[in-house]
């Protein structure tokens, strides 16, 4: 018997031992280890490199589930037209776009106008100073809380914005030159009149991947590093949003979006299906027009125009997309800008790790140990990011730190490099060089790296 | 001793079919199986990817010349030969779909010239009004109101039996400005392909490519987007119209042409899965294939053959076809689900294993 075991060892030991062998030189390690750093997404990490690889519904889905997606994903991707119409009818009075992926394209980032262009994959949050009975910001009157820039052919859209930019140089300790610009906003061909005091935040159309996975966060996790104040002061501070609810009628943790100002996925979907599209939704049952000249009280006046089910498939089809698998975790350069990422203190807000909350009703999000390089926390970003427009607890200069997985596909998903809330960074470096305010002592830090440990981060960051 | 001996077999077979199997990978190494990696994606982005978006935009042209006669002329022969031209773009645009990667996805070309639903309130509020009806003014409208269907709808009317003697001075100018629209766009992403450098990025992959950094993505991706060819359509375009029983959201029904957009998309699989296109025939998978794994070859091929075959026997246009031959609707889904997992795991695990 006791022969038999050590045959047995021996023979495990050998295959377990050829097997490594085989498997050193592969690009991407087998999913056998669930906690392995290759696995931004946990257990639901999409292994593919491509120009799709946003869009991969999770592997353990049953074939029932796999269909909401499947269902979810057509609705994620229709065109909506005006009605009526035999399909998706609904489309407006005023809206920014006329489906989810045409800002969302591929699942990814949006594309920022080019100079002269309409504002079309980024939109326009708008309020007056103050705050609403909720907490929220306070809609304009006659605009609301976004700037339509489209509308039906015989409706008059809200207005469109110009945008220009300012170059200025900057240098690196080692003197070498790198330039940042700086946005400027111009509301033009306005229909009404707006106030002249009004606040305007312009925000990019983010990825919608692994979006289930920070949903499956808990709160308690996410407020284990909370540090408003910055008691143990160490300079960063992390604050939680909190908003409101519409569903539960209650304050709560808000997760998603730029300044955290969305509770959940389901009303993040249906708000933007409202704001957006200008396709009523039980969460959202008026026009965005409502009010306003542009309304039409005709047509859809008694029901809203998308079905529960529907919204409901939606919001399913962003909860369960796979977040894109690390590359060249192990190249010697991406090794160094990792361990220069942690010198500069990115990953105090940057999270590396983050664990999902344990789920029985959902397994594919329960209990994972995922990458998002956030902490799905407000920070002070300094004066030159702030929009100065508050958006429930977010000040004017705090953002939420914004999820950096799959980040080195956005070229080849979007066929673009523009980062931050406006997309004003052309590429990643310009991006850190915006940092300030909480993060001004790692910008300064990457600024005084040689170009080596430069080029290392950004290997870094393009790895994940 | 026996046991001993029974021992070192069960140590020894194991190690021994590990050792091959890492071997042969090594085998593969040699210089004929190398090069065959880069001649196929030089083959499949030349003659395949490029030939298509070159093809699609001299159909364009032809199209274009052809709206421009119906426009001079009026008359049924005219309106007959543009349909037959909207049809024979449709043949190229849906075998491309099984290559839907790169710039016609990343540049938004695709729901500038193909996005369903067709806005009717709005289209028909433009024939009503007195814009001009310039190429420029389709270009900034949205995308239900440009492309394929927009111009399917102009000449086949709602009904789809439209005559030349229905056609208004608004509905010709429109037409005109909606195909002048369509040809820049084939322009634009045919010259991406070529001059713009996209066709170079994809065949040299792993050496000097920076949208595919190795080979292995560049393989991927293009097995990734035959598997999602399939997806579209047993998931999507065949099974909504199906399930919710409604002809009203079948993709191209003015021209009754579903069937054969479908067919068409999944034709595109084999084109470059055999590295062929139209007339031109280089390396495709099939060859890369076939250099390890010949049932693998024929499982696709067969499995091709089965969905082809599937949808053939639907023999009448589809919007009917999904409330008078369910059986055969069910067994195309199924047969494209089947050619869906083969490429979906078998291939993909090939190309994994074989190209780094």
């Amino acid at each position: 018997m006791k022969k038999t075991t050590i045959a047995i060892l021996v023979i495990l030991t050998a295959v377990i031992v050829v097997q490594f062998s085989c498997r050193k030189t592969d690009n991407i390690p087998a999913s056998g280890n669930p906690d392995s750093e290759w696995l931004s997404g946990g257990s639901e990490t999409a292994f593919d490199q491509g120009s799709g690889s946003f869009s991969h519904a999770f592997s353990s889905l049953s074939a029932h589930l796999l269909r909401v997606h499947e269902i979810g994903d057509g609705q994620f991707g229709a065109t909506f037209v005006s009605a009526p119409a035999p399909v998706n009818p609904g489309l407006g009075p005023i809206f920014n776009n006329v489906s989810c992926s045409s800002c969302h394209v591929s699942d990814g980032r949006g594309k920022i106008p080019g100079i002269g262009e309409s504002a079309a994959n980024m939109l326009f949050r708008l309020s007056i100073p103050g705050v609403g009975e909720h907490g929220n910001p306070v809609p304009v009157p006659g605009y609301g809380d976004q700037l339509q820039t489209r509308s039906l052919l015989n409706v008059t859209r809200e207005g469109d914005v110009n945008i220009t930019y300012t170059d200025n140089t900057y240098y690196f300790a080692d003197g070498e030159a790198y330039q940042l610009r700086t946005p400027a906003y111009a509301l033009t061909g306005l229909y009404t009149t707006m106030p002249a005091n009004v606040l305007l935040s312009p925000r990019v159309a983010a990825p919608v991947f692994g979006l289930g996975l920070l949903e499956a966060v808990s709160d308690a996790s996410i407020l284990a590093s909370a540090d408003p104040d910055d008691k143990d002061g160490d300079g960063i501070s992390g604050k939680p949003n909190y908003v409101w609810d519409i569903l539960n009628q209650k304050s709560v943790l808000g997760r998603f979006g730029w300044k955290a100002n969305q509770p959940t996925l389901l009303q993040q979907v249906a708000a933007a299906y409202n704001g957006d599209i200008g396709i009523t939704n039980f969460l959202f049952p008026k026009e965005s027009s409502q009010g306003q000249t542009q309304f039409d009280s005709a047509p859809n006046s008694k029901s809203y125009e998308l079905a529960d089910s529907l919204l409901y498939s939606v919001q399913f089809y962003v909860r369960t997309l796979q977040v894109p698998v690390r590359r060249n975790v192990t190249a010697p350069m991406v090794v160094q800008g990792k361990a220069l990422f942690i010198k500069a203190g990115c990953d105090k807000c940057h999270k590396l790790d983050l664990r999902t909350d344990v789920d029985v009703s959902f397994p594919s999000v329960s209990n994972q140990l995922i990458h998002p390089f956030t902490d799905l926390l407000l920070h002070d970003m300094g004066p030159g990011l702030a929009d100065n427009r508050p958006d429930f607890l977010a000040s004017g200069s705090e953002w939420r730190t914004a999820p950096l997985w799959g980040i080195g596909l956005t070229q080849k998903v979007n066929n673009h490099t523009n980062f931050l809330h406006d997309g004003r960074a052309r590429n990643l470096m310009e991006a850190i060089m915006w940092h300030g305010g909480e993060a001004l002592s790692s910008k300064v830090k990457v600024s005084h790296f040689t170009k080596t440990e430069r080029e290392a981060i950004l290997a870094y960051l393009n790895s994940l | 001793m026996k046991t001993i001996a029974t021992r070192a077999l069960l140590i020894g077979l194991p190690l021994t079919m590990l050792t091959l199997s890492c071997k042969k990978n090594n085998d593969n190494n040699a210089n004929g199986f190398e090069s065959l990696k880069t001649d196929v994606l030089a083959d499949i982005s030349a003659n395949v990817c490029t030939n298509s978006y070159q093809d699609l935009y001299a159909r364009t042209q032809e199209l274009s010349d052809a709206v421009t006669a119906l426009n001079t002329a009026t008359n049924d022969a005219n309106l007959a030969t543009a349909r037959t031209k909207w049809k024979a773009i449709r043949v190229t645009w849906e075998q491309s779909e099984g290559w839907l990667f790169g710039p016609v996805e990343a540049n938004s070309i695709d729901p500038r010239i193909d996005t369903w639903p067709v806005d009717f309130n709005a289209l028909e509020t433009i024939l009503k009004n007195s814009d001009a009806l310039t190429e420029s003014y389709v270009d900034g409208l949205d995308e239900s109101l440009k492309g394929f269907h927009p111009i399917e709808y102009l000449l086949w009317g709602q009904a789809g039996a439209k005559t030349a003697a229905q056609f208004t001075t608004r509905e010709k100018q429109y037409l005109v400005a909606l195909t002048q629209n369509l040809l820049k766009l084939t322009k634009e992403v045919r010259d991406v392909w070529t001059t713009g450098g996209y066709q170079t990025q994809l065949a040299k992959a792993g050496s000097g490519s920076t949208e595919f950094t190795s080979q292995q993505a560049a393989y991927v991706q293009i097995v990734t987007a035959m598997a999602d060819i399939c997806g579209e359509v047993a998931d999507s375009k065949l099974k909504e119209p199906f399930d919710a029983q409604d002809p009203s959201l079948e993709e191209s029904p003015f021209a009754k042409n579903s069937i054969i957009d479908f067919t068409n998309n999944i034709n595109g699989i084999l084109d470059i899965y055999q590295g062929r296109f139209n007339s031109s025939d280089g390396k495709g998978l099939e060859d890369l294939v076939r250099a390890n794994n010949l049932s693998l070859d024929a499982e696709i091929k067969s499995k091709h053959a089965a969905a082809i075959a599937a949808l053939a026997a639907i023999d009448v246009p589809f919007g009917q076809a999904i409330t008078t031959q369910q059986s055969k609707i069910q067994n195309a889904m199924t047969k494209i689900n089947e050619l869906h997992s083969v490429l979906e795991d078998k291939l993909n695990a090939y190309v994994l294993q074989y190209v780094k």
